[in-house]
């Protein structure tokens, strides 16, 4: 792995961001609102709604109005929200952390449970634990998020009683109280991603226990312990790395639904409601912070993916 | 005889596979023996059974393997008494294997130090460290120079020939009984597979090991083997000591694989008439591969061309067949592609006159009468169109000639010996030989006068490549077309061409008569390519008696 | 033909798809003539009601007959999900196939911006399309299929580029045919069964968004029998039925179970050389 490839690497980050940043300008350029009339209200008078316009610079050609919103989110000001009146960026700022916190969770949850249920179907392959894996995976993922969450917040939080249905409590301020309110959220979260990378992790595994080096290893002797650790499952895992990053995209919409239906003060529901009331800013901001965190998380898979496969040869 | 003597018994051995409907019998009352430093060869074609063969010896079946009979002894131990946890102790330590292609056979992602140094764990006992020494040891042992630095290297930074020793150190790591060899130097080049076989002739001297070794090749089994066992469809057919068993073989089907066998002094082309002038004369033809990236233009780097070919400069006139032979990576298919439009080139192909230098100048005369044939049929014929329309496409392309179309086709098929009722065939439903036959009319359907055949028979059996040889040579005096034969088989080109171009890396090194390419005055890259060639068994036996 | 439908019926998967598949379709078209009562029928003293001879399935918060809400359903959520995953599909598969087909630059251009693209969720993507043209579910139907297009692109692009690689390809560029030939009778038919298989389980994927926009209130609008939108209204009268709930979330399961079934099965069906 090349200085270059990383550079290469980096600057496509930076083309994402600017492809994104264009199609989210564009869409809320078209989108039918007047920040100005949102911002006075239905009643403002012509003239007041006209100087607002000329201060905000919504007069200005689409292309200034890009390039004056573009030099402010490179310097870390996403503008002011419709809505509040607030700087758009350290509420989302705060709200990232939530949803990070949230999703960060999932992906551990989903981590421990998914890669051992493939490797339990692939090895058991075509036995009772195979069809049972099988099965769990296709409801999972045939259920979306807010199905489960549903069904969650109904048997878990009201017929049994076992945890609160709904809020958000940050960890820093109470721990134990604000892990009970996030298991179900992570567990909703992770169920489509548990189902989608276990299928995967096991058919990598079953694919790679048919490969030639794999067969040699056996006929060397070695332990099946040895074979399927050390020879199967490195080569089957890495490429869960890269489906991984993939899903966190998935992830992050996910994230939207759960935090809607569970109440959580994340991104997902400051963007929900931003479409909702057309609060364009934040919509802006919330759709480029959400595609540079998938762009990042790539980013990461990759260069970790280059750095366990030394086959790779990037220039 | 007692049983101390012998490495490997197997008596009266039987396998099937389960299958829909019942059970399809892939060994039949097998019986085989080795003694202690003996090497046994096992031939057959696929689906021989002989693959099946040494998973049986290793205990590594399918799961839905049936055995239905018979007995495996290695040494005094019955190899089917022990059970799976009994038999991974004897894996690597008693018996070991080395596998046809090193670079499938290698774990990419772990190192060749720790590959080869697991096993001495495994089985001898030694700490990591002590086995890492010893590895470097054994390393040193199969002839690699820098053992120290390639314990410590991945598989894809070593070449094929690298690989495959150090697979054949893992095999040897724990001083076995018995090793079987699967056609150990079929993945790999001439020379390479000349020094592998240097390689396991020395060690096997050396240590005094059985060896079980399985090949396609009677060739390299003559020169290889102490005795020889043929085996047909899961029954062997012959066995015998090699001298003897290719001197005077018994079986017809034996008799046929021999015959089979390419032998380079019985020619199968009649002298060309040299007075006519050149079909095609290419002239300095260089193909690269490769594409300036953005950041290297960027960064006002050097770009550096992958050189596929580099100025080649060859003539064919009017029915003459010349070979291109090279290993692989020489450029001899780059080359065909070039001449076919499938490459981009520089340089020029002057064809019956007219002058080609790009894709442009390739029109549909051209297309006509330059056709190439590929190596595997299974991805030259598309597998979702039916045998008829893939052999109407030139018919329609180029019309030439009359009659019917269906006629035409049903007159091909026949001459490719196959039955007219294979139109409404798809191409899996046919064997290797019959596609191939198919991919052959498709290009003699439309009366070329050039056929470039690209490695057409290497994926074929010794029989089937013999009977596609055949058909090949009586298109080629029935229709005068001239071939360029692509192949990596000199035993076979000496035997059909008029001429031989041998390439090296992207350099065509010369081009000799067929008959003059074995002379003493030839570059020396040729003559390292002849002497790495196993000259076929029956002309060696014949002239030089042993015992 | 028959030869396709045997062993897309003898994998366990392909027999299942087949089935819920097939039992959703009849629902679908014959959907409105079977429901034993009207979708939008209120019988103010029939409220809530468990399942009985009377109501199958029982009743919702109007004493509206849940069963036929759910055939009625059927058709708008599937025949939507349907659509928008083929429009989704015909589209990336035109961007994908085009981009391998140019190659070079233009090739890389378009694949690296139809990755940057791709780093907005297409949930996210579905929700911004839908703000910007009105919530109802034509759009929803259209965002969920320009949600597709990128992912559908990368996919086909892949797949046109391996079939592109292969050697009938080369023989046919070799022998002298047209461009058309080549895409429409070597290319097409090897590149489109990857395709289908792809898009079969993608509408099980739709299913879910669809759903999933009708549940945030982006999609269908009351009364209408969407699924996802009636999972959304039972939630406010989740403490007198939990039928109301079970039931359009079952039926979203299972047609997206039915279709993922069915890809799998298509994708063993559909390689010739087995």
């Amino acid at each position: 792995m090349s200085a270059s490839y990383i550079l290469k690497r980096i600057a496509l980050i930076f083309y994402t961001l600017f492809i994104v940043s264009i199609l989210v300008f564009g869409i809320t350029q078209i989108l039918p609102a007047d920040a100005a009339v949102m911002m006075l209200g239905e009643n403002a008078t012509d003239e007041a709604l006209e100087a607002l316009r000329q201060q905000m610079g919504l007069n200005d050609p689409i292309w200034a109005q890009y390039l004056h919103w573009a030099t402010g989110v490179v310097q870390g000001d996403f503008g002011t929200s419709l809505r509040t009146g607030q700087p758009v960026g350290p509420a989302l700022f705060s709200a990232l952390g939530t949803s990070l916190t949230l999703a960060v969770l999932a992906l551990a949850v989903m981590l421990v449970l998914a890669i051992p249920m493939g490797i339990l179907a692939a090895v058991r392959r075509g036995r009772a634990a195979d069809l049972v894996v099988g099965f769990v995976s296709y409801i999972g993922v045939s259920l979306p998020e807010f199905v489960t969450a549903t069904l969650a917040v109904v048997v878990v939080a009201d017929i049994w009683g076992l945890l609160p249905p709904a809020g958000y409590v940050p960890l820093a301020e109470d721990f134990w109280g604000g892990l009970q309110r996030l298991i179900l959220p992570v567990s909703v979260a992770s169920i489509m991603m548990i189902a989608h990378v276990s299928r995967m992790v096991r058919s990598e595994l079953v694919d790679v226990m048919h490969t030639d080096y794999i067969r040699a290893a056996r006929l060397k002797g070695l332990t099946p312990r040895r074979v399927l650790i050390r020879h199967g499952l490195r080569n089957a895992l890495l490429p869960t790395i890269t489906i991984v990053a993939l899903d966190v995209g998935y992830l992050l919409g996910g994230i939207i639904v759960v935090e809607e239906i569970f109440s959580i003060p994340g991104i997902g529901r400051a963007l929900m409601s931003a479409i909702q009331s057309r609060d364009l800013p934040v919509i802006q901001a919330g759709v480029m912070i959400m595609a540079a965190t998938y762009s990042i998380v790539n980013f990461a898979a990759d260069l970790m993916y280059a750095w366990l496969d030394k086959r790779i040869q990037y220039d | 005889m007692t049983d101390t003597d012998m490495a490997l018994r197997v008596e009266g051995y039987s396998l099937a596979y389960d299958v829909k409907g019942g059970q399809a019998r892939v060994l039949n009352g097998i019986d085989l023996s080795i003694r202690r430093g003996e090497i046994l060869g096992l031939v057959g074609e696929s689906g021989s059974g002989k693959s099946s063969m040494a998973s049986a010896i290793m205990r590594h079946l399918a799961g839905n393997a049936r055995e239905n009979d018979g007995r495996i002894w290695l040494g005094g131990t019955d190899l089917r008494a022990q059970t799976e946890r009994q038999m991974s102790d004897i894996r690597g330590r008693r018996v070991s294997m080395v596998f046809q292609d090193p670079a499938t056979s290698l774990n990419p992602t772990l190192r060749l130090g720790e590959q080869l140094a697991e096993v001495l764990v495994r089985h001898r006992g030694l700490t990591p460290r002590q086995a890492w020494a010893e590895g470097e040891a054994r390393l040193a042992h199969v002839g690699l120079k820098t053992p120290r630095e390639m314990m410590a290297r991945m598989p894809h930074e070593m070449s094929g020939g690298e690989k495959q020793r150090v697979v054949i150190a893992t095999a040897f790591a724990c001083n076995p009984e018995l090793i079987i060899f699967d056609e150990p130097t079929t993945a790999l080049d001439v020379i390479t597979a000349r020094q592998i076989l240097d390689l396991f002739a020395g060690l096997q001297q050396e240590t005094g090991v059985a060896s079980l070794y399985i090949s396609h090749d009677l060739a390299l089994l003559s020169q290889t083997a102490d005795r020889v066992a043929v085996l047909q469809k899961g029954v062997i057919v012959e066995q015998g000591e090699t001298a003897g068993l290719f001197r005077t073989p018994q079986h017809d089907y034996t008799k046929a694989l021999i015959a089979a066998a390419p032998q380079p002094d019985r020619r199968l082309v009649t002298p060309l008439d040299t007075t006519r002038a050149p079909l095609v004369s290419v002239r300095d033809v260089t193909v690269n591969y490769g594409r300036k990236s953005l950041l290297d233009t960027l960064l006002r780097r050097d770009y550096a061309p992958v050189v596929g070919s580099r100025a080649v400069t060859l003539e064919l006139r009017p029915g003459e067949v010349l070979g291109i032979v090279g290993e692989s990576g020489s450029g001899k298919s780059t080359l065909a592609k070039a001449m076919t439009g499938l490459n981009r080139f520089d340089g020029l192909i002057d064809f019956d006159g007219r002058p080609v230098t790009g894709l442009s100048d390739m029109d549909s005369a051209y297309r006509r009468d330059v056709q190439i044939i590929f190596q595997h049929p299974d991805a030259s014929l598309n597998p979702r169109q039916r045998i008829a329309e893939i052999l109407a496409r030139p018919l329609r392309l180029y019309g030439r000639g009359q009659g019917d179309p269906r006629a035409r086709i049903a007159a091909m098929l026949e001459r490719v010996r196959l039955p007219a009722s294979y139109v409404d065939r798809y191409p899996h439903q046919l064997s290797g030989g019959e596609k191939q036959r198919i991919a052959i009319a498709r290009a003699f359907l439309s009366n070329p006068r050039l056929v470039i055949c690209d490695e057409i028979t290497s994926a074929l059996d010794v029989s089937v490549q013999a009977s596609v040889i055949e058909l090949l040579m009586e298109l080629h005096r029935d229709t005068g077309a001239a071939y360029v034969f692509i192949t990596h088989d000199i035993n076979l080109v000496r035997q059909i061409a008029h001429r031989i171009a041998v390439m090296y890396r992207g350099d065509l090194v010369e081009i000799a008569d067929a008959e003059r390419i074995a002379d003493p005055d030839r570059a020396p890259y040729t003559r390292q390519l002849l002497e790495a060639v196993t000259p076929p068994a029956s002309a060696r036996l014949a002239t030089t008696p042993q015992d | 033909m028959t030869d396709f439908l045997r062993r897309l019926l003898r994998s366990p998967q392909g027999a299942l798809g087949c089935l819920i598949v097939g039992l959703i379709l009849v629902a679908v078209v014959f959907g409105s003539y079977l429901t034993p009562y009207g979708p939008e029928d209120m019988q103010p003293l029939a409220r809530y009601k468990d399942p009985s001879a009377a109501h199958w399935l029982g009743t919702d918060q109007y004493g509206r007959d849940i069963l036929s809400r759910l055939l009625d359903g059927a058709r708008s959520t599937v025949v939507m999900a349907v659509a928008a995953t083929v429009i989704g599909t015909l589209g990336g598969a035109i961007l994908g196939t085009g981009s391998a087909y140019l190659g070079g630059r233009a090739d890389e251009f378009i694949m690296r911006t139809n990755d940057a693209v791709m780093a907005i969720p297409s949930l996210l993507m579905a929700l911004m399309v839908v703000s910007l043209l009105g919530s109802n579910s034509a759009n929803a139907l259209l965002a969920i299929a320009i949600a597709f297009m990128p992912s559908m692109a990368r996919i086909s692009r892949s797949v046109a580029l391996t079939v592109r690689k292969q050697d009938y390809v080369s023989a046919a560029i070799a022998r002298g045919e047209g461009a058309a030939y080549i895409v429409l009778r070597e290319m097409l038919p090897n590149v489109i069964a990857p395709i289908v298989v792809e898009m079969t389980i993608r509408v099980s994927f739709a299913v879910m968004l669809f759903a999933t926009l009708s549940f945030l209130g982006l999609g269908a609008q009351p009364p209408a029998t969407d699924w996802g939108l009636m999972v959304s209204e039972a939630r406010q009268y989740l403490h007198r039925s939990y039928w109301i709930l079970m039931w359009p979330s079952a039926a979203i399961a299972l047609t997206a179970i039915g279709f993922n079934l069915l890809g799998d099965g298509l994708r063993d069906a559909l390689n010739p050389r087995t």
